[in-house]
């Protein structure tokens, strides 16, 4: 028999086993479509949170805050010796009033508290943007170091630091997702090679006559297969399309920054093929795994 | 054909159920296979198409020692055999075409030369009319002829049956029994195994006697009414609507009441009358 019309058969008799069980076959359906719904939505937070930190990444700062009392004069100075450095894009110089008027505009409601006393609340600063290659390349922590060593420097505030932080949680988010959607994965090849396995005892006496004729193994265990590998595309099918509506509902309904952050963009196609592929990977493994013996 | 060489077969536990068997059996004999419930009439007949293997001895089956045929090859070797059952063994809600069409399923063939076969086989049997038909749906003297024509349907060098008229009464075990006495006639070995004494002694021939699993007699006896046969038909054209019943008149043929084991016979050969399709030919 030729592969193609073996495969042909294979899916014939995969497609009426699947009808005629389609209660069980629904079951086996559905806990791949959610397990890979839970996997899918762990890999699309985790993606947006990996490409939010990128986009900041792109844009790092370094904010150096000058202790109150440093003389306007001083300041073009250290901007100066600022601007020296390789990695130094830009320096914005924030004077003490500068940034009380931003600290209004920023958080009005407590515009109050800084206007009470008398003075400059607000320390002067330094905002660096930086370059990020070079700031990768090294050097960077010790030029850093130099800068707090300095008289009039109160604090250096590294984006960096916040950053990695941030990087911790999307690899914890991504470890939780894989975690997660590997227990649920499988219980999903579990549940198919216990839907399969029933399949194959009902059909025990056909197999017993096929065995008896001359039938291969292949040919007795293809249709089993291919019943498993259907099952796991759509569940991977079903749980792609169950993502995307979720993703479309929470930009529908919420304009948040955590929306924006964790659903700003859906999942690219090599991810969705990634999703289908699990499934029909969960779906050929729970049927091959339920057939494995010989007391098919 | 079929050479057993001092086998035994000891399941699990050192039960054994056939101790040192030896005999010989040539292409194209009629053998009963007999012996009390438990002598071991199975076990021998699952030997032959490799559904046990041998715990001792060597079995040759068509040249090939079945117990060194490796598992992949094992369908090969069964596509040689028809096997047929007490118990029919036909899947109800199959239909009886469906039944008989396993095997060219299996290997393949397209559907048009699935139902020629389908045809040929069943109107050898005589249900050529019933190819739509479910298995409830026909006595039990018809469902063992859908298992016979499905055990023809490539027709095999060997043809095993287990009892076969165990489950019907006097008369269909006749009908059934003729039915393989014609089918041994087309050259085919047949081996079948009964309890039933009485048939034996009807219809006469070959008989290995098993007891306890020892072989304790190979004898060749005369019946007392050999059936008189005839030859079953050969193949025709299919036709493309639903088929009707055969109207058969070939010849009819005796089968001699040999007290000797039958030699050698080979299929009926030549081309078939004009106007007739050649037997369809399917791979194994």
């Amino acid at each position: 028999m030729s592969l193609a019309r073996a495969l042909r058969y294979f899916a014939r008799e995969a497609c009426l086993n699947l009808l005629r069980g389609w209660r069980v076959s629904l079951l086996a359906v559905l806990t791949i479509t959610v397990s890979l719904i839970l996997g899918g939505a762990f890999l699309l937070a985790s993606r947006n949170l990996a490409g939010s930190v990128e986009g900041w990444r792109g844009q790092l700062r370094v904010v150096v805050y000058l202790k109150p009392g440093t003389p306007p004069s001083g300041l073009p100075r250290l901007a100066a010796v600022a601007r020296a450095a390789p990695w130094v894009a830009r320096v914005d110089v924030v004077s003490p009033a500068a940034a009380r008027q931003r600290f209004r505009e920023t958080f009005p409601t407590l515009a109050d508290v800084i206007d009470s006393g008398e003075g400059e609340p607000l320390p002067a600063s330094l905002e660096m943007a930086l370059r990020r290659e070079q700031a990768e390349a090294g050097g960077l922590d010790a030029w850093l170091d130099s800068w707090r060593r300095r008289p009039e420097v109160a604090m250096v505030d590294d984006d960096r630091e916040w950053l990695g932080q941030v990087e911790s949680a999307v690899a914890v988010v991504r470890a939780v997702g894989l975690v997660l959607g590997g227990i649920l994965l499988g219980a999903a090849i579990f549940t198919i090679a216990s839907i399969i396995r029933l399949t194959a005892y009902l059909h025990h006496e056909e197999i017993a006559i096929m065995r008896l004729v001359g039938a291969t193994e292949f040919f007795i265990r293809g249709p089993f297969y291919v019943e498993g590998l259907i099952q796991g595309l759509i569940g991977g099918a079903l749980a792609s399309a169950g993502l995307y509506a979720g993703y479309q509902l929470i930009h529908a309904r919420s304009r948040s920054l955590l929306a924006t952050v964790l659903a700003g963009q859906f999942l690219s196609l090599r991810q969705l093929g990634l999703l289908l592929l699990l499934g029909a990977m969960a779906g050929l493994i729970g049927a091959v795994a339920s057939l494995r013996r010989e007391s098919l | 054909m079929i050479q057993f060489f001092h086998v035994s077969k000891r399941f699990p536990g050192g039960q054994a159920a056939l101790e040192e068997v030896t005999f010989d059996i040539a292409r194209g004999q009629f053998v009963f296979l007999t012996g009390a419930s438990g002598a071991g009439k199975t076990t021998l007949l699952r030997l032959i198409f490799r559904e046990e293997v041998p715990s001792d001895g060597q079995i040759v089956v068509n040249g090939r020692n079945v117990a060194s045929v490796p598992p992949s090859k094992i369908p090969y070797l069964r596509r040689t055999i028809g096997v047929v059952f007490q118990d029919f063994r036909l899947i109800a809600r199959k239909t009886v075409f469906e039944n008989v069409t396993y095997l060219p399923r299996v290997l393949g063939l397209d559907s048009r030369k699935q139902r020629q076969l389908a045809y040929h086989s069943l109107r050898r049997v005589g249900l050529a009319h019933r190819l739509n038909a479910f298995p409830p749906q026909l006595s039990g003297g018809e469902q063992q002829r859908v298992a016979i024509a499905r055990a023809l349907i490539n027709e095999p060098d060997i043809l095993i049956a287990d009892e076969p008229t165990g489950n019907l009464d006097p008369d269909l075990s006749r009908e059934i029994l003729r039915l393989f006495l014609q089918v041994n006639l087309r050259g085919t070995t047949v081996v079948l195994a009964t309890h039933d004494r009485d048939t034996i002694q009807r219809v006469g021939g070959r008989v290995l006697t098993l007891d306890r699993g020892r072989l304790v007699s190979d004898t060749t006896i005369s019946g007392t009414e050999p059936p008189e046969l005839e030859l079953s038909p050969e193949p025709e054209p299919v036709p493309e609507a639903e088929p009707s019943p055969a109207a058969d008149s070939p010849p009819e043929l005796e089968r001699s009441p040999e007290s000797e084991p039958q030699p050698e016979r080979s299929p009926p050969e030549g081309n078939p009358p004009e106007g007739q399709e050649p037997p369809v030919e399917i791979p194994r």
